[in-house]
């Protein structure tokens, strides 16, 4: 009977032995992604929320067990904004065999173009440059490209001008990022649109800006485009607000109206230019937080979650990164649903398959995502916002620039 | 000559040709050599992760400008701040043949060898016409008009329509007797490439040191009138200074756009040349090793600090920029504490170093 007693102890003992060996095995699987931005240097004002919003939606995902017993490792680093950083951070991304990568800037989005494509990476940047996917199958854009938003924005003054053709200046950073738009809104003037670029402005680290604000109203301009980050376009709003140069409303004659694609925008313009902000419009594919909806709850709500401060959770870059993350998770929730492997092929087909009913609406964006193989670009859509006492509010119903389609 | 060929119990030279040898011993010799088999055979053994040897390439890389730099600055005492504009002019090299050639033509994926010379010899071209000013200026001026160049590559590279803007330009992929090298060989490859060069070119400059060519750098530098007065000609001197920085610097800008697989203007900027001017003092001016020592530190620091900044990035608040602040802090930190404290470099702890160990274990 001892004998007996000892045998049953002994097999009981192995089994609960063998079963804690294999729990692991149970606990799910681990897929590991990799972003690589500017969280301190240059751009980190856009890249410190963006970097917060992909860390909270994954951690929101993991806690939550949105993919059930699997969790996503997404391992964030800083690059600074220096393309050579960005190349070490992918390279050790890659030895740590990610299936999904999130990039950051356009510079370095365009220098591991090449690697990407090798390497058969599914890739969403933050940067929405068009330049982006020529040449390229994995990148994809999480919203509409730089040159749709300044498109957008010359169809919008083309269409609100009072009279005449409408004298314009774009003010860019000088980088690719910057550039990007140019030859495309050069090309929709060719095609049609009704509107003259008086000059490009590429500013640089100017502290002041009233040489070049005075040298464009003596030139007749009457609305400049920005396609930069806000510290520039803040300190230029600030001079022009001081030479009493910025129009009360739309295409105000003697004035100048000011409007910017999505980086020179948000709270952080606010933040920056105080007051000189009013009357700034701005397009962007993102909803803003002090507007009612789904997606800014759920944007508050996750920034509440994970103790954000009120300059994070409002930020339109923090919802650009929870957008990605989101984007990220829906392809791996739907290649798991349909008994698939998750691998970086898998889920690059399943983005290609994210358009018609299969499109995904994250809730942070003003319209849905959809991606095939001849469209890279997400969110489609825009919406114009003003800014009134000191927030951006929105203005009429998004839009699809249609000049984008016509000079393609 | 001493008596004893493996160790030095003095100086015993009778002629300036024994004074003049690359090794005083033959255990120097040895060592060097087992050094090199080291350097050669240690990938073998030791896997090490692709960002690694990306970060070690850009080690022996930066060692090749170094060396260029550390001949105009440190032996010929000509300042140039303009250094990164000299190894842009390599890279860009490359990237043009690339936009002309298409990026995977033969010349550059077959003919890697001779396109780095090449990419050397243009940086030659252009080393010896911003040689030209040093003709006739000296000190802080000299150091403007390189600092003038620069500026001039940085604009002419980020507004013309041929060099993409500043943005990427595509470099193909190298072959070798095995076929085109992979991904997973890239960076080992270029690890063996780079020193090959790194060895020629070290041997190369050790060499040019024990030329009348080599002193009449060092002559220059001290007194360029009593040099002058020696029948030396120091006018040809500065130049040729300037082209063979130019050279080096060009085969390091060549190396660089092949391991990166492109090339953008953003590697070569200003403030890249102030790092190859801090690697260079850090290093030691004036001596050949100082060239390897420095970029070992400069790189090393630059990983340890960026760990750090994004460290403390996780509990700093995003609008302090403590975090970014940390890099350009250190590094500025260290060259002054190196110019203040140990003027003479890294490479003065290994004089140091080496004369305590000369003698062991007999010492006097």
């Amino acid at each position: 009977m001892k004998k007996n007693r000892k045998i049953f102890l002994t097999m009981l003992f192995s089994a609960v032995f063998l079963v804690a060996l294999s729990a692991p095995a149970f606990a799910g699987n681990v897929y590991k992604m990799g972003l690589s931005l500017a969280i301190t240097g240059p751009t980190s004002d856009a890249g410190n929320p963006y970097a917060k919003g992909v860390e909270d939606y994954f951690r929101l995902v993991n806690e939550t067990k949105i993919l059930g017993d699997d969790t996503i490792e997404c391992t964030i680093r800083d690059d600074q904004y220096n393309n050579d950083v960005t190349k070490r951070n992918y390279e050790d991304f890659m030895s740590q065999g990610i299936v999904f990568y999130l990039n950051y800037s356009t510079g370095s989005t365009m220098a591991l173009k090449k690697d990407f494509e090798e390497e058969k990476m599914p890739v969403i940047p933050a940067s929405f440059h068009a330049g982006n996917l020529i040449d390229s199958n994995y990148i994809f854009l999480p919203i509409a490209s730089y040159s749709a938003q300044a498109i957008g924005l010359a169809e919008y003054i083309v269409k609100n001008n009072k009279k005449g053709v409408p004298k314009v200046a774009l003010f860019i950073h000088p980088s690719a990022f910057g550039r990007g738009p140019v030859e495309d809104v050069q090309k929709a003037v060719a095609a049609g649109l009704k509107m003259e670029i008086i000059e490009v402005v590429e500013h640089g680290k100017d502290l002041d800006n009233t040489a070049m604000l005075k040298r464009l109203m003596s030139k007749g301009v009457q609305y400049v485009i920005s396609q930069t980050v806000q510290s520039p376009v803040a300190t230029m709003l600030q001079d022009a607000g001081r030479l009493g140069l910025v129009a009360t409303s739309f295409g105000e004659p003697g004035k100048i109206t000011f409007v910017g694609c999505h980086y020179t925008g948000g709270n952080d313009l606010t933040a920056l230019a105080g007051a000189s902000a009013e009357n700034f419009y701005w397009t962007t594919s993102y909803i803003v937080t002090n507007e009612p909806s789904a997606g800014a709850t759920a944007q508050l709500a996750l920034a509440k979650r994970y103790g954000r401060d009120d300059k994070a959770a409002n930020s339109h870059n923090y919802a650009n990164g929870m957008m990605v993350a989101q984007v990220a998770t829906e392809v791996v929730r739907r290649a798991k649903a349909k008994g698939k492997p998750v691998t970086k092929e898998t889920l690059y087909q399943e983005l290609l398959a994210m358009n018609g009913n299969n499109s995904f609406s994250p809730g942070t964006t003003v319209g849905p995502v959809t991606y095939s193989a001849t469209d890279k670009a997400g969110v489609d859509t825009l919406q114009l916002y003003v800014a009134k006492g000191g927030v951006f509010k929105s203005i009429g119903k998004p839009f699809i620039p249609e000049y984008t389609s016509k000079i393609k | 000559m001493s008596s004893n060929r493996w160790l030095a119990t003095g100086n015993y030279f009778t002629s300036y040709r024994e004074e003049q040898r690359i090794f005083f011993t033959s255990l120097d010799r040895a060592v060097m050599g087992f050094f090199l088999l080291c350097l050669f055979v240690w990938p073998i053994f030791i896997d090490v992760d692709n960002k690694y040897m990306l970060v070690i390439d850009n080690i022996l890389v930066a060692v090749i400008a170094v060396m260029g730099l550390n001949l105009v600055t440190g032996f010929a005492g000509l300042i140039s701040i303009g250094h990164a504009a000299f190894v842009g002019i390599g890279a860009y090299t490359i990237a043009s043949f690339s936009r002309v050639l298409g990026e995977s033509h033969v010349l550059l994926t077959h003919a890697w060898p001779v396109m780095i010379i090449i990419s050397g010899m243009v940086g030659a071209v252009f080393g010896a016409i911003v040689g030209l000013p040093a003709l006739r200026l000296k000190h802080l001026y000299l150091a403007i008009a390189t600092l003038s160049f620069q500026m001039i590559f940085q604009w002419t590279i980020n507004f013309m329509d041929f060099f993409n803007q500043g943005q990427t330009i595509s470099v193909g992929r190298v072959a070798w007797l095995t076929g085109t090298v992979s991904r997973d060989q890239h960076y080992i490859f270029w690890y063996y490439a780079i020193l090959v060069f790194i060895v020629l070119t070290g041997f190369s400059v050790r060499n040019l040191l024990r030329t009348r060519y080599g002193r009449c750098l060092v002559a220059v530098r001290d007194n360029d009138r009593a040099a002058d007065a020696m029948g030396m000609h120091p006018g040809f001197t500065k130049v040729y200074a300037f082209a063979l920085a130019g050279f080096l610097a060009g085969v390091a800008g060549a190396l660089n756009a092949y391991i990166y697989r492109g090339v953008g203007v953003e590697s070569f900027t200003l403030h890249a040349s102030i790092t190859y001017l801090a690697m260079a003092i850090v290093g030691g001016l004036g001596t050949l090793h100082g060239s390897f020592w420095g970029p070992a530190a400069i790189k090393v620091l630059d990983l340890q600090v960026e760990k750090l900044a994004e460290w403390s990035a996780t509990f700093l608040p995003a609008n302090m920029n403590l975090a970014t602040a940390l890099k350009p802090l250190s590094f500025g930190l260290v060259i002054v504490l190196f110019l203040m404290f140990e003027p003479r470099g890294i490479a003065n702890w290994w004089r140091i170093f080496r004369s305590y160990v000369k003698l062991w274990p007999f010492r006097y």
